[in-house]
């Protein structure tokens, strides 16, 4: 994707509108009646980011700082459960994992939603779109856990019926949940099942705003299909395609029911993730501080993630 | 941007600011911490009890607070049934509401969590014990003292156990018939059992598992470590138990009695537990059972009851359980587990634990009396959902409907097989399982993979054990 072909037309502030400096005049009584009135329609959201948002961060934070087991009070810890975490081997194979889990699971989901939104976009009947709109956001609305059960028990090597199926073509069983390379990608296969109706979603949302004219105006210079996607839809979903993938791996960074339901981490720690292992230090292991340490990397880890690709959709996102 | 000179309206209205913020703040700062239980409602005076939800239905919990009110008319009694998988995620739950400020009276704790909730939060018994010892005399006559000392912690007692579940062996019957096979002797040995692995998948084909086992620390790999005569960590009693034991049990009953178990080195790269293990991943390679699985069994019920599971460990619990699930009374039957280098077997047990933070102990004492008695677990425990802790309880008639045939097997683990013990669960419980479970996982991939893995588990053990819970 380049920038030469679309060219940037979002209308741009003058330079010497956003420097000079001007006096604000002093507002009305009419202005500030709606102000407050502003305020107050904002104000319960304003209270529910700070009651259930930044609270808990700043709590977290101020936790990691101490050794607490819930049952005795805390005591003040310094930095002693970061040193813990970082001389920690299985925290640091959760973090791994989670960024193998995340590159994987985000690329996977946002391939097969993007290659479906576009079948379902071209030539068919309505009713056979709306069909395949509902079936392929179906699973997100269930609970990850209970479709994990479910899995489970399809994916079990001696009883599952996933092997049946495999058996009656010839295939040897697969253990595809009590080995450590087959467990992560059937972790993957089962969250990006799960997962890939919301970004379809948005895709199909993205492709029904492209103007037709354009595609028609490429195809009169003589464009094809495969073309046609690359230099027109590609950059002119990509704002779509960012924030599908902002989604997706804030969500993928914080996986947890899918490995905890179906390998409860293992083999070994081989899909142990980090929010297995703050729910494990934290409510398992009664280590509040150490667990709350962990989810302040893990916040960290997030941000700079996201930050990374605000920086980098600069280049690569293109608005009509 | 705006007027930058400080009028005096400004002043006083950020002054004002200033003094409602500090206001706040001082207020916030000279109130107690506020908990669940200052929610309006939560606390009426109630003796709470948490138990474990899927293990008490609303029937259950009727009986115990209907019998209990009878007894007690002037003790308000409210059954809080926890929702959870297994006993750790229930102790997460209850330590949840600990923190909340909505700790309950008593909790209802398996040997997994005995030593942690004696430790940082229980109340030893032993004064109520001492003090209604006649009361208490024909529940000591009925329950084994193994399972006694099983909820003893450095020489105080503080769970009355009312159920337990040994790792006996259940067989599928009808795959036994299909593999011209004999119901195995009591005395059966390692060998025995391999052999009648072999047999079976011989004559039920590749899509059958003779062996079934769930990588947990109760029937898991535990049994066989206790067959091979050695443990996790090394067990040894703690001094102590004697006021128990003079007063309650006859000398053969408490003869090496202590005040209950400790366990305290990690021994995992101990070459019998690499032999355990070795054995179970011979078994793995030859395909005579399954590679180990994490979870609590849940879909076991349905492929031992269909023939496609053989052979799997599991208590009198799975009486009911298989009952439930369709199976006939004679489709399957128990054994002991087998002999290797001794005939040890495993158990967990569970009971009500006092918390150190209730205000109601002495109803909460009562409490605990009324529900080891055994007109109350008979109704408690009509459906053989578990084994009681009583022996008097197990009778040709409670399994007439359900099987097994051999129920006797059942209590007899404890009986005919004195040195029977509890899982180990130190203090450090948690992290020990998550260690065991972990490492079980790494080490049965191969016969080669088991002296590496064990390496690592012991060097996880250690650090886990260090470490203050």
């Amino acid at each position: 994707m380049t920038n030469t072909r679309i060219p940037d037309v979002r209308p741009k502030q003058p330079t010497a509108a956003r420097s000079a400096p001007v006096a604000a005049p002093r507002p009305s009584a009419r202005d500030r009646g709606t102000r407050l009135l502003a305020t107050l329609f904002l104000a319960p959201t304003i209270v529910g980011i700070v009651v259930f948002t930044v609270v808990p961060i700043v709590g977290s934070v101020v936790l990691s700082l101490f050794h607490w087991n819930v049952i005795d009070s805390p005591s003040f810890a310094g930095a002693a459960n970061y040193r813990e975490v970082f001389g920690d081997s299985t925290v640091l194979v959760s973090f791994r994992n989670t960024l193998v889990f995340m590159v994987f699971a985000v690329a996977l989901q946002l391939l097969i939603a993007l290659v479906l939104a576009l079948a379902v976009n071209g030539r068919m009947p309505v009713w056979l779109r709306s069909v395949f709109r509902s079936a392929f956001f179906f699973p997100l609305v269930l609970s990850a856990a209970s479709i994990s059960v479910v899995m489970k028990y399809l994916f079990n090597q001696d009883f599952g019926v996933v092997n049946w199926l495999l058996g009656l073509v010839g295939f040897a069983p697969v253990p595809w949940l009590t080995s450590e390379n087959a467990a992560m990608a059937t972790v993957i296969l089962v969250y990006v099942w799960q997962q890939f109706g919301f970004s379809f979603l948005l895709f199909v949302g993205g492709l029904n705003n492209i103007p037709k004219e354009i595609h028609e105006a490429a195809s009169l210079d003589g464009a094809t299909g495969l073309r046609k996607h690359l230099t027109i839809t590609l950059p002119l979903l990509s704002p779509t395609l960012l924030v599908a993938s902002v989604v997706g791996i804030i969500n993928a960074l914080q996986v947890f029911e899918q490995p905890y339901v179906l390998t409860n981490g293992g083999p070994g720690d081989s899909t142990r993730t980090v929010v297995m292992v703050i729910y494990e230090s934290a409510f398992e292991q009664l280590r509040f501080g150490e667990a709350s340490a962990v989810g302040v990397l893990l916040f960290v880890l997030i941000m700079a993630v996201t930050a990374l690709q605000f920086r980098l959709s600069r280049r690569f996102v293109h608005y009509q | 941007m705006t007027d930058s000179h400080l009028t005096r309206r400004t002043l006083l209205r950020y002054g004002a600011y200033g003094a409602g913020a500090a206001a706040l703040a001082g207020t916030a700062a000279s109130w107690d911490r506020l908990t669940g239980a200052d929610i309006p409602g939560r606390d009426d005076g109630s003796l709470v009890v948490a138990t474990l939800g899927p293990a008490y239905g609303p029937e259950a919990i009727r009986t115990l607070t209907e019998g209990f009110k009878r007894v007690h008319p002037d003790i308000k009694l409210r059954i809080n049934a926890v929702q959870a998988v297994d006993w750790s995620d229930f102790f997460a739950k209850i330590l949840t509401q600990i923190a909340a400020g909505t700790a309950p009276d008593l909790v209802y704790v398996a040997t997994e969590g005995v030593q942690l909730f004696a430790q940082r939060l229980g109340v030893p018994l032993d004064r109520w014990v001492k003090r209604d010892a006649e009361e208490l005399r024909e529940y000591f006559a009925d329950v084994h003292p193994s399972l006694v000392e099983s909820m003893m912690y450095e020489g105080s007692l503080y769970q009355l156990p009312v159920e337990f579940n040994a790792a006996d062996i259940y067989l599928n019957n009808q795959v036994l018939k299909r593999a011209g096979a004999d119901f195995p002797a009591a005395d059966w040995t390692r060998d025995d059992f391999t052999a009648l692995l072999r047999d079976m998948k011989r004559a039920s084909g590749s899509q059958f598992t003779p062996y079934f086992w769930t990588n947990r620390l109760w029937g898991g790999v535990v049994p066989w470590l206790f067959a091979n005569d050695t443990n996790l960590l090394t067990e040894s009693k703690a001094p102590g138990g004697a006021w128990l034991w003079d007063s309650f049990y006859p000398a053969a009953e408490r003869a090496g009695r202590g005040g209950g178990f400790r366990w305290t080195t990690p021994q995992a790269d101990h070459a019998r537990v690499e032999e355990a293990y070795d054995y179970l991943a011979s078994l793995i390679e030859e395909d005579l059972c399954n590679r180990p699985e994490g979870g609590n069994g849940q879909n076991l019920i349905g492929v031992f009851s269909t023939g496609r599971v053989g052979v799997t460990p599991a208590g009198g619990f799975w009486a009911g359980g298989l009952h439930l699930a369709g199976m006939k009374a004679g489709g399957f039957d128990t054994q002991y587990f087998p002999r290797w280098r001794t005939q040890r077997m495993q158990f967990g047990a569970a009971g009500y634990a006092l918390l150190r933070t209730s205000k109601r102990q002495e109803e909460a004492w009562e409490f605990i009396k009324y529900a080891a008695r055994r007109d109350t677990l008979m109704r408690l425990f009509n459906t053989n959902q578990t084994t009681p802790a009583r022996r008097s309880m197990l009778t040709a008639d409670r399994y007439r409907e359900t099987g097994p045939d051999r129920w006797q097997v059942f209590y007899d683990t404890l009986d005919k097989f004195p040195d029977t013990g509890p899982i180990p669960a130190p203090p450090q419980v948690a992290e020990v399982e998550q260690v065991l479970l972990k490492h079980t996982g790494t080490a049965l991939a191969s016969r080669r993979a088991v002296a590496p893995a064990l390496r690592r588990m012991q060097s996880d053990l250690e650090k886990a054990m260090e470490r203050d819970v």
